[in-house]
């Protein structure tokens, strides 16, 4: 009882911690929200230009297309950049030491961060983002609250799968040191693979098939589709036993990565 | 008695890709990597008991931050064991970090964007530290180290000093057994560096903490430890008391004269020893208790237009040094490692 007690102390200065280091640094903070809102015109006039030719593409009409990405804007800047960037510079500056020298779990305190952060960000695109869809382009989101819980649900798998697929990717720069690539990699990957550009559905076969093979559309597509209704809500079973079959392989193969690759760390200078 | 700290027999070689200068070399070294190996520890051994603080001294690259490192349990050995109040600091990380606390004088390990006291509660919390007994310490040492003026201050607009003293506030508010200590004093002002001196000693009195230090400051090692162990190379070259080096060598001074003119050769009195000699500067090394400062300045001066001389205190790297280059200097003070 009393270590639960702990453990929670411990997870809510966590969740405090992030929220106040989110909020240290106010211009960002805006301006991310003004960039997302330009983009998410920019997006739904070429989508509108698109629709003008023709009423359906690969079986979705414009309406249908529109609600999809609107909810796929606002789930994006949760997973657009991971945290790769920010592994590297723990481990190519050496913060890393004081981080391993804590005596919690590393992973589950960074995780624990990782969520806060996800969840102010989607909080903060669903005000924003949300009146915009609603007010300014009276795209309708749905109002049954069962498909938000499984939307929210959906979410957080995808973004715990992420997070695990973040974990193996960062322990690379134990060996390269630099990460800004790998970053660009991942970037690239993403957009075409998570379903933020445009539904997955609409992709070649071939390249459905990579991206049902890659964690990325688990984040985005698998929760976006839920809540603009392009999935049943009949196959929610086996899309979260799907989701935990992911989230448990990422996560054994996150933690042995971790086990493995911390063996080479080299904390330079000092 | 059980030791506090116990290392046997350790050693930690790294491996670096070597690459050849210029574009080419780069990728070589990317299909064809050519591997250098480094030894940064080898086959160290020594004991620590309860309530010691010994300092840790060696010229920088010397291995002193990589054995920290390892007995923290960030880096692996390659070879040997250690032993942290019975725990292996690698295998068991998190049971080893509730024991122990860290300084790295060159990092922090506080948030950057949040206040001291922000931080603090966060550091509480995660050792679990009862919320009355934060009170308390939190008070005596914000009274101690003076950081009531600075608990609201985020890290990142602190000065070195401030910055130093909230490093060592995180550092003891869970009340470690085991400190490790890397250069908590460099690059601080006397007064700081007396203030941060003064903390340790008093909470290593009060808490009976073991407390290892690695510094490049003789006045830390002066008011602090009353054992030293020297590392250079890699290796351990002396473990023993402050004092028998400070007898042996404390009596060795150092005169740099100035001349006008090209030096021309010098005949040194007894006792002295030439160290540097280049166009127009002379180094000499005197031991103290055979000749005095003034003799040795005046031999010199008959000889040579002398434009300019000082007399240098010892200090510790020089010590070192000389313990280096003279590897039958450890037996004169009777090395018990």
């Amino acid at each position: 009882m009393d270590k639960l007690y702990y453990r929670l102390r411990i997870y809510r200065s966590v969740v405090g911690i992030n929220i106040k280091e989110v909020l240290a640094y106010n211009f960002w903070f805006w301006s991310q929200i003004g960039a997302h809102v330009l983009l998410t015109i920019a997006y739904i006039s070429f989508w509108k230009a698109l629709y003008s030719e023709r009423d359906t593409i690969a079986g979705l009409n414009m309406q249908q297309t529109l609600t999809y990405i609107i909810l796929a804007r606002i789930v994006m800047p949760l997973v657009q950049w991971g945290y790769t960037q920010e592994f590297g510079y723990w481990i190519r500056e050496g913060t890393i030491s004081s981080e391993l020298l804590r005596p919690v779990d590393f992973q589950e305190r960074i995780y624990i961060g990782h969520l806060t952060r996800t969840f102010i960000s989607l909080a903060q695109q669903l005000i924003v983002v949300g009146s915009l869809a609603l007010f300014v382009f009276k795209i309708s989101l749905p109002t049954d609250p069962l498909v938000w819980l499984s939307f929210l649900i959906s979410l957080l798998l995808g973004c715990s799968i992420l997070f695990c697929f973040d974990w193996i990717f960062g322990c690379i720069a134990f060996y390269s040191t630099e990460v800004w690539g790998l970053q660009v990699v991942r970037g690239s990957v993403l957009l075409l693979f998570s379903g933020v550009l445009l539904p997955l559905t609409m992709l070649p076969t071939e390249l459905q098939t990579i991206a049902k093979w890659l964690p990325f559309a688990q984040s985005v597509s698998v929760p976006v589709s839920i809540l603009s209704g392009m999935t049943p809500l009949s196959e929610l079973d086996s899309i979260w036993l799907q989701q935990l079959v992911w989230l448990g392989v990422m996560f054994m193969l996150s933690r042995l990565m971790f086990n493995f690759s911390v063996r080479k760390i080299t904390v330079q200078g000092g | 008695m059980v030791p506090i700290i116990d290392v046997r027999n350790l050693g930690k070689t790294y491996r670096t890709i070597e690459k050849e200068n210029g574009v080419k070399g780069a990728v070589k070294a990317l299909f064809r990597p050519q591997y250098r190996e480094k030894v940064a520890v080898h086959d160290l051994s020594f004991q620590i008991d309860a309530g010691e603080i010994v300092g840790y001294i060696g010229v920088n690259g010397a291995g002193k931050s990589t054995t920290i490192k390892m007995l923290t349990g960030i880096l692996y050995p390659t070879t040997g064991s250690i032993a942290v109040l019975g725990h292996d600091p690698q295998r068991e990380r998190v049971a080893n970090a509730r024991n122990i606390g860290v300084v790295f004088g060159q990092r922090s390990q506080l948030w950057w964007d949040l206040a001291l006291i922000e931080s603090l509660n966060l550091v509480a919390n995660i050792y679990e530290v009862e919320p009355s007994r934060y009170k308390q310490l939190l008070s005596h040492f914000a009274e101690v180290l003076e950081l009531d003026e600075i608990l609201k201050t985020p890290i990142r607009s602190m000065s070195l000093g401030q910055k130093m003293r909230a490093e060592l506030a995180a550092t003891f508010i869970h009340e470690p057994k085991v400190v490790y200590l890397d250069e908590p004093t460099i690059g601080l002002d006397v007064m700081v560096k007396q203030r941060i001196r003064e903390f340790i000693k008093d909470y290593n009195q009060t808490h009976n903490t073991t407390v290892m230090l690695t510094t490049h400051d003789l006045g830390d090692i002066e008011q602090l430890c009353s054992r030293v162990i020297i590392i250079d190379n890699g290796s351990k070259v002396y473990d023993g008391p402050l004092n028998a080096i400070k007898q042996q060598f404390g009596k060795f001074r150092t005169i740099t004269f100035e001349t006008n003119q090209p030096m021309t050769s010098v005949n040194l009195p007894p006792a002295c020893e030439q160290l540097n000699l280049s166009e127009f500067s002379l180094e000499v090394r005197f031991d103290r208790s055979q000749i005095s400062a003034s003799q040795v300045a005046n031999a010199v001066m008959q000889q040579l237009d002398v434009a300019d001389f000082t007399l240098n205190e010892p200090d510790l790297e020089s010590i070192i040094k000389h313990l280096y280059q003279n590897p039958t200097a450890y037996n004169e003070v009777g090395a018990r490692g």
